[in-house]
């Protein structure tokens, strides 16, 4: 299931919201039934661990026992993580559980493309061809977490497996992140508590992403589509850059929104996940933009693979390079990820040595068109998995396409103009300014200040789901970007 | 109460109404706009869970079939329309509709010769018209209320290998019989503005490539007829069909082909249908097409008797044939009020028959006409023409075709289809299996009880929707405009109004 889908909306989230409101009564009763402290058994977890699953099988019916496999092995490691007292026979087990996470993950996500790339060199493998579970790549990275918190005793050991399984499976992150680490909610699984606040921001923030989604980055989508597929072919220089500054958009209003959803879920059932965007395209540099761009990946890396292997202190280079590799990889198993992984890896080295040194010097507005050229070109190596396309892609960019300015250009520019601003300004932390603006404004206000502000979001709200429901009826191409990584 | 809450309260409950309606009000079950059944709930089986598509089905069923559909989704083209930028100048107002999910195209590739000495459209009249092309691969043309949509075509012009195969095919088998092929193009070729050239290949080098393919068959040049008309309403500007006087001048250049007598339109008593809005406003979603109502004008003849009788056939919900009527005498033209958006059904009432006229007209000559929708519009032409008029549509035909020839006394069988379905392989494929299929070929599936039947009779008040007379192209087909036509059964307009016109001269 997709969170921009009307079933998700309509029927999915009604039941469960039914379901997770009489657990908490439950809960409640369960608390004031227990003579000693809180009780362990928590009915809001088992609904919500029942309606993930339901939500998962809903798009993979059989690779949700994949799933459950995963968090099995998962929880076998941590128990044998926590339970052994000698350091090698602790890391013996987390080798073992990493092992196993990335056995899984190389298996259902890499296979058929190591094998490729074997029959590409003459070695025959007769892999099987397997299909992409969905958001594998993000359960697996916070498995990864889990354990590696655990070893490193920065979280205690989960010992019910109920509430390890709620950790990796929560709907709301499950499929496209952002990639929430074990200790982040560690707690809150436990013990949470929903505020009037959190469940207002919470909602407030799932509306914005929705809108965000269907209404800012499907309609991109088809732009970016008209020329970065159906046009590829004849493709103007024009027409290259429409489709690219359309796509450089909507993946970013696709996987904000996706991730403003999800983080508005979790606030709305009392989890507070790590941002994961922080207008990525005000950057001043490519190293800023990648502090602000899936921030729950970037830190990811950086806490569990760049620093472990030495961070800044030695090889460095070899580090970055590794790092870099593995962020294009996770993407997707295609040459152009790893190309593109390697691409920024490649940059950001250059740009320590250089810009970094001196960028006080350079005035903000260089930085920032130098950044999103090099952040759209690789947009660019991003789109086409297909060698065949990026060539003609490139080539039209660079100058080999026609310079004509046609009736599919103009179109894409002129009947789509107010999305383009809309788009553009939204980038920008505009959507702060304006709740600042209007807690200035009205806040003073005696009386009604407050609740004045409280009725623009309830007008904000309301509008974004009414329209985003015009846009989802008829609408066909709908998946989020992110969950097919 | 805090602000917060009060924030809460009220999302909460807008959420709740909407839930509320969307969860117990009744479904829609089709849609006006986009002229097609909406999905219905699917059928379980274990088969379509494991894969996922018994779910996936469950949501795309649920978002079909929401509750004021229509509305909603008119409020979806107004927010479309809100973000273009309207201060554009009368001559820059071109939109393109880029087909919703465009595979590549046929494989083939485009044609290099050929192109010379086709005769361009005399002066396409909107050369500089102002357009827009809006999605589904659809351009715009001009403002409202003149506003004209075409559906691009993205075939090569040595496309329709299928197509040329079937009708040589017949001509072979039947080498006694004459056999024309009439490819008609789509308003596009006609009316699409310069610069919008690069949305929609040309047709006319694709038509001729595949006369030119004919071995002992002849290729009608209803298009260079139709190129020298196109001042005149020769296609409708809101649907997605050719207008009832281009199929005049089709039939006019088919009489000529088969050396038959022709009268002109003052042979005729004009009929107008007014503010008719076709089908191109439900597939463009363009409100701009809904605001450009046209007058949708035929001709029944007035001085030729002619005598229409129907076998109607009963189709399941996949629109395979399971029952076939017996022969009724039926009305060739239906009357349709002023604006009813199904007046295209004017002819024959439903693409769902088997056609049989017997003119006035005495020459021993008995047409054949197998046809898309495209083709219903001609057959009215010809009553002056030939003895008999046999209509078979493409898609519905239960009889083996040598024998319903041979039995009819055919003289001359006419292929009436427009380019999408030329360059079918799928299409020209049904065609070639008349030629062997057993008589009485009704599906297999006619002993599911389960399958609702659609029937299309004459005389019924209420119309069921009746499958795509739009131009059915397969994946197989030119893929720019990948409109909904690729779902075969997707059905063109469903009337309630149907008043059947008694002016048949028995």
């Amino acid at each position: 299931m997709v969170f921009s889908d009307l079933f998700f909306l309509f029927a999915f989230i009604p039941a469960f919201a039914i379901c997770y409101l009489l657990a908490n009564l439950i809960d409640k009763r369960l608390l004031r039934m227990s003579a000693e402290g809180k009780p362990r058994f928590k009915a809001r977890n088992l609904t919500l661990v029942i309606f993930s699953l339901l939500f998962y099988a809903w798009g993979e019916a059989v690779y949700v026992f994949l799933m459950l496999i995963c968090v099995l092995i998962n929880y076998a490691a941590g128990l044998g993580i926590a339970r052994f007292e000698s350091r090698k026979r602790r890391k013996a087990a987390l080798i073992v559980g990493l092992a196993l996470d990335l056995a899984l993950l190389g298996t259902f996500k890499y296979l058929g493309f190591f094998s490729q790339a074997f029959a590409q060199i003459g070695i025959e493998t007769n892999a099987p061809q397997l299909a992409l579970p969905i958001g594998i790549s993000f359960y697996i990275f916070q498995s990864i977490s889990y354990l590696v918190d655990v070893y490193r005793r920065e979280s205690p050991v989960q010992r019910r497996f109920i509430d390890l399984l709620l950790y990796i499976s929560m709907f709301p992150q499950l499929i496209a992140g952002p990639i929430v680490r074990y200790g982040t909610v560690a707690h809150e699984i436990h013990d949470r508590h929903v505020t009037a606040a959190d469940f207002a921001d919470g909602t407030y923030r799932f509306f914005i992403g929705l809108g965000k989604k269907v209404i800012i980055a499907n309609m991109l989508s088809e732009i970016a589509e008209q020329f970065l597929v159906k046009g590829i072919d004849d493709l103007s220089i024009w027409g290259a850059i429409i489709g690219i500054c359309a796509f450089t958009l909507q993946i970013y209003f696709d996987f904000s929104g996706y991730s403003d959803m999800a983080i508005g879920m979790g606030r709305c059932m009392g989890f507070h996940f790590c941002e994961n965007f922080n207008h990525p395209y005000c950057c001043k540099s490519v190293t800023d933009f990648w502090r602000r761009w899936h921030m729950s990946l970037g830190s990811f890396f950086r806490d569990y693979a760049y620093i472990p292997m030495g961070g800044n202190r030695r090889h460095q280079a070899l580090n970055l390079l590794t790092v870099w590799f593995l962020t294009g990889m996770w993407h997707g198993a295609s040459w152009n990820f790893i190309i593109w992984g390697l691409y920024f890896g490649l940059v950001l080295a250059i740009e320590k040595f250089t810009i970094m040194k001196v960028i006080d010097r350079i005035p903000a507005i260089l930085l920032r068109i130098y950044s999103l050229l090099i952040v759209i070109i690789g947009w660019g190596i991003f789109y086409f998995d297909d060698f065949g396309q990026m060539k003609k892609f490139f080539s039209s960019l660079s100058g080999r396409g026609s310079l004509e300015f046609g009736l599919l250009e103009e179109s894409a520019l002129w009947d789509n103009f107010w999305l383009w601003i809309a788009a553009v300004l939204l980038c920008m932390p505009l959507r702060r300014w304006l709740e600042t603006a209007t807690d200035k404004v009205l806040s003073p206000i005696p009386a009604i200040g407050p609740h004045a502000v409280a009725t623009v979001r309830v007008g904000v709200s309301v509008c974004l789901l009414i329209l985003s429901v015009a846009l989802l009826v008829g609408a066909t191409n709908n998946a989020f970007i992110y969950t097919r990584f | 109460m805090s602000p917060h809450k009060y924030y809460i309260v009220l999302v909460t409950l807008a959420f709740s109404c909407i839930a509320v309606v969307f969860l117990t009000f009744p479904r829609s079950k089709y849609s006006e706009l986009e002229k097609r059944d909406l999905a219905k709930f699917p059928e379980y089986s274990p088969e379509k869970l494991r894969d996922n598509s018994f779910t996936k089905e469950i949501s795309s069923w649920f978002s079909d079939s929401e509750p004021y559909r229509d509305e909603l989704m008119t409020l979806s083209m107004k927010v479309n329309d809100a973000k273009k930028f309207s201060m554009r100048s009368e001559e820059d107002a071109v939109s393109f509709l880029a087909a919703d999910d465009g595979d590549a195209n046929d494989a083939q590739s485009p044609a290099s010769s050929a192109d010379e000495d086709i005769p361009q459209a005399a002066g396409n009249p909107l050369a500089n018209e102002n357009a827009k092309i809006a999605h589904s691969g659809i351009i715009i043309v001009g403002k409202e209320p003149n506003v004209r949509s075409l559906m691009a075509f993205g075939g090569s012009a040595n496309g329709g290998g299928e197509f040329v195969n079937t009708v040589n095919k017949y001509k072979q088998e039947m080498p006694e019989v004459n056999v024309y092929a009439m490819v008609i193009p789509l308003a596009s070729e006609y009316y699409t503005p310069d610069k919008a050239k690069k949305a929609s290949k040309p047709q006319a080098p694709f038509i001729e490539s595949v006369y030119a393919r004919l071995k002992g068959a002849k290729g009608v040049p209803a298009h260079r007829e139709l190129a020298a008309h196109t001042g005149e309403g020769i296609y409708l500007r809101t649907d997605h069909h050719w207008a009832p006087l281009g199929a005049f001048y089709a039939a006019k250049s088919l009489a000529r082909t088969a050396g038959v007598p022709f009268k002109g339109l003052e042979a005729y008593d004009e009929k107008t249908i007014h503010n008719f809005v076709g089908s191109m406003y439900g597939y463009s979603k363009d409100i701009s097409v809904k605001k450009s109502p046209e007058n949708f004008i035929y001709h029944i003849p007035n001085g030729v008797a002619y005598n229409t009788t129907y076998r109607t056939y009963t189709v399941n919900s996949n629109y395979k044939v399971t029952k076939e009527s017996a022969p009724a005498p039926g009305p060739f033209f239906y009357k349709f009020k002023d604006g009813s958006g199904g007046a295209y059904s004017t002819f024959m009432g439903s693409d769902m028959k088997l056609t049989k006229v017997k003119t006035g007209t005495n020459n021993n000559r008995r047409l054949l006409i197998i046809k898309d929708s495209y083709g219903n519009a001609v057959p009215g032409y010809l009553f002056y023409s030939f003895g008999e008029v046999h209509v078979v549509d493409f898609r519905y035909f239960t009889h083996n075709m040598k024998k319903y020839v041979r039995d009819n006394g055919i003289t001359d069988i006419a292929f009436v289809v427009n380019c999408f379905n030329a360059y079918s392989s799928s299409a020209a494929k049904k065609m070639a299996h008349f030629l062997t299929q057993g008589d009485n070929s009704v599906s297999p599936s006619a002993s599911e009880p389960q399958q609702k039947t659609k029937e299309t009779k004459p005389a019924q008040k209420e119309t069921k929707h009746e499958p795509d007379s739009r131009p059915a192209h397969d994946d197989k087909t030119p893929a720019l405009p990948a409109t909904p036509e690729n779902q075969e059964q997707a059905p063109a307009d469903p009337t309630p109004e149907i008043i059947p016109e008694t002016s048949d001269k028995q």
